[in-house]
């Protein structure tokens, strides 16, 4: 009984000093930022901008795609 | 109770660990743990069109064009760099975070212009398996459908561990450039880091279709499915707050891998360069450089082609899948078998099997895919960039300690101006092609 105690003392103490690495998919889940009840994202000037921009490349982007299309058609000469 | 059975329990608490004894190997098992979705979005990107691209750059300029894959290399490490931060802090894949802070109009946008992208993407990369198969002699309506149905297979065994360990194996594959890279006798290594460190001109000096083979490297390298795909990514995996440094190791060792296959392919494309072959397609010049140095040659650079494909397939119709599934709130996991998921796998075995479908229709219009690829993708990187931007400075979200700094900031708002330049011009030169008239 003494040799179990010591033998169980010494593997206790074995691991105490080891490191256990776990992977991420056999971890317990880990509480993440809740995004879904935050809402939408604060319009600041720079968020509003950005926006503006965005919107004013891909019309411009359109219109150029528009322009081609009217080209290949044949509606547009040149 | 028995010790045996006491040491088993607390050794199985609360987790399956491994427990190693030193804090440096523990660090090691931890990196190796991680490790997946860097060099997966990375390497994937060097797909049919990347190898297409970089061949080219190096069949009409040689080694001219290897400093850009150095300066490439810091710009696709800060941009994916971003997106571990939001996946790991979030949990959410890229397409939910759109639709949660910037509503519904952007979100549909986003999703609807990445679907279409995607698609049109995944049509080249059957278009090159066709293309590289038939010049191996392999039938490409045997061949395309097998390579399709190997591609759903294996991402429905329910594991994404095994998914990401053969996706890997197929990434180190890609080692076979570098072998290839010897064997077309490249320039001295002197000449080589000259050439990588010191931005040159070719002997034609600056034209626009120099400009354009610039810009279309530019785009290949940073391209918008790999933004969704590797957030989705991180998040399915479960990475954790403590890994943020592991993820971020390795997407920089899968950048450094990346634009190191990438030089090489540059550098078998220079190999025809100098032998004077008319440089039409990678699979020719494979024909042509096998004649000359052997079948080792054509067949190591068709197989890669076919490799590259079959990376890009996978990663890019994963990211069309967990943006859908997400953003409609199905579960979208490959850790879930297909009775938990049938939505998600649905919509990626349908993205594979149309685009193979598409590809084996005769005289399918591939060149007009070719260019909507590069228009679409100018309108997606953009925005989906900017998105990602405005996300990685939402305090809300993000808190003060993932936010980013002022000096990532000031690198990535250069990044984004410069890909908001670079895919105008790509994009106005597809759709207005007289406004250059020499590219």
């Amino acid at each position: 009984m003494a040799t179990l105690i010591t033998e169980l003392d010494d593997r206790m103490e074995q691991m105490r000093r080891s490191f256990a690495v776990v992977h991420p998919l056999d971890d317990v889940p880990e509480e993440k930022v809740d995004t879904e009840h935050l809402g939408h994202m604060r319009m600041t000037r720079t968020v509003k901008i950005c926006l503006f921009a965005l919107r004013g490349y891909l019309l411009l982007m359109v219109g150029m795609l528009g322009f081609r299309v009217l080209q290949l058609a044949g509606v547009i000469h040149g | 109770m028995s010790m045996n059975l006491l040491l088993r329990e607390e050794s199985q608490s609360p987790a399956a660990s491994i427990r190693v004894s030193s804090k440096w190997a523990a660090q090691a098992l931890t990196f190796l743990m991680v490790f997946g979705p860097g060099l997966i979005v990375m390497e994937a990107d060097n797909d049919a069109g990347a190898v297409s691209t970089y061949v080219q750059a190096g069949a009409q300029y040689g080694t001219h064009l290897l400093w850009l894959l150095l300066l490439l290399l810091p710009v696709s490490y800060f941009v994916q760099e971003m997106v571990v931060r939001l996946g790991i802090v979030t949990g959410q894949g890229h397409a939910a975070m759109i639709y949660r802070r910037f509503g519904k109009w952007w979100g549909r946008f986003s999703l609807f212009d990445l679907l279409l992208v995607n698609f049109l993407t995944l049509v080249t990369e059957f278009a090159a398996i066709a293309l590289a198969l038939d010049r191996m002699g392999v039938d490409p309506v045997i061949g395309v459908p097998v390579a399709a149905v190997a591609l759903v297979a294996l991402v429905i065994t329910g594991s994404y561990r095994r998914w990401e360990r053969i996706v890997i194996f197929l990434c180190l594959l890609d080692l076979l450039w570098f072998a290839v890279a010897l064997r077309v006798h490249p320039p001295a290594v002197g000449e080589l880091v000259r050439r990588t460190l010191v931005p040159s001109m070719p002997l034609g000096g600056l034209t626009a279709g120099w400009l354009f083979l610039v810009i279309a490297t530019v785009g290949t390298t940073i391209a918008p499915w790999q933004l969704f795909f590797q957030q989705s990514c991180v998040a399915d995996k479960r990475l954790r707050f403590a890994d943020l440094k592991w993820a971020r190791l390795d997407t920089f060792v899968g950048a450094v891998f990346t634009i190191l296959v990438a030089g090489c392919m540059m550098l078998a494309g220079n190999a025809a360069l100098v032998r004077h072959f008319d440089f039409t397609d990678p699979a020719k010049m494979a024909v042509q450089l096998g004649a000359v140095l052997g079948p080792f040659t054509k067949h190591a650079i068709l197989l890669l082609m076919i490799n590259a494909a079959v990376l890009g397939t996978t990663t890019i119709s994963l990211a069309s899948a967990w943006a859908y599934g997400e953003v409609q709130g199905w579960p979208s996991s490959l850790q879930k078998p297909v009775r938990e998921a049938p939505a998600f796998y649905a919509v990626y075995g349908l993205c594979v099997m149309a685009a193979a479908g598409l590809v084996l229709i005769p005289r399918a219009p591939l060149q007009l895919i070719i260019l909507s690829v590069q228009v679409l993708a100018g309108l997606v990187l953009p925005s989906a960039i900017i998105f990602l931007q405005l996300l990685l400075n939402d305090k809300e979200v993000l808190g003060d300690q993932f936010a980013n700094k002022p000096w990532n900031n000031l690198v990535n708002w250069t990044i984004i101006i410069l890909l908001f330049v670079l895919s105008l011009l790509l994009a106005a030169q597809v759709a207005v092609p007289q406004l250059f008239p020499n590219a």
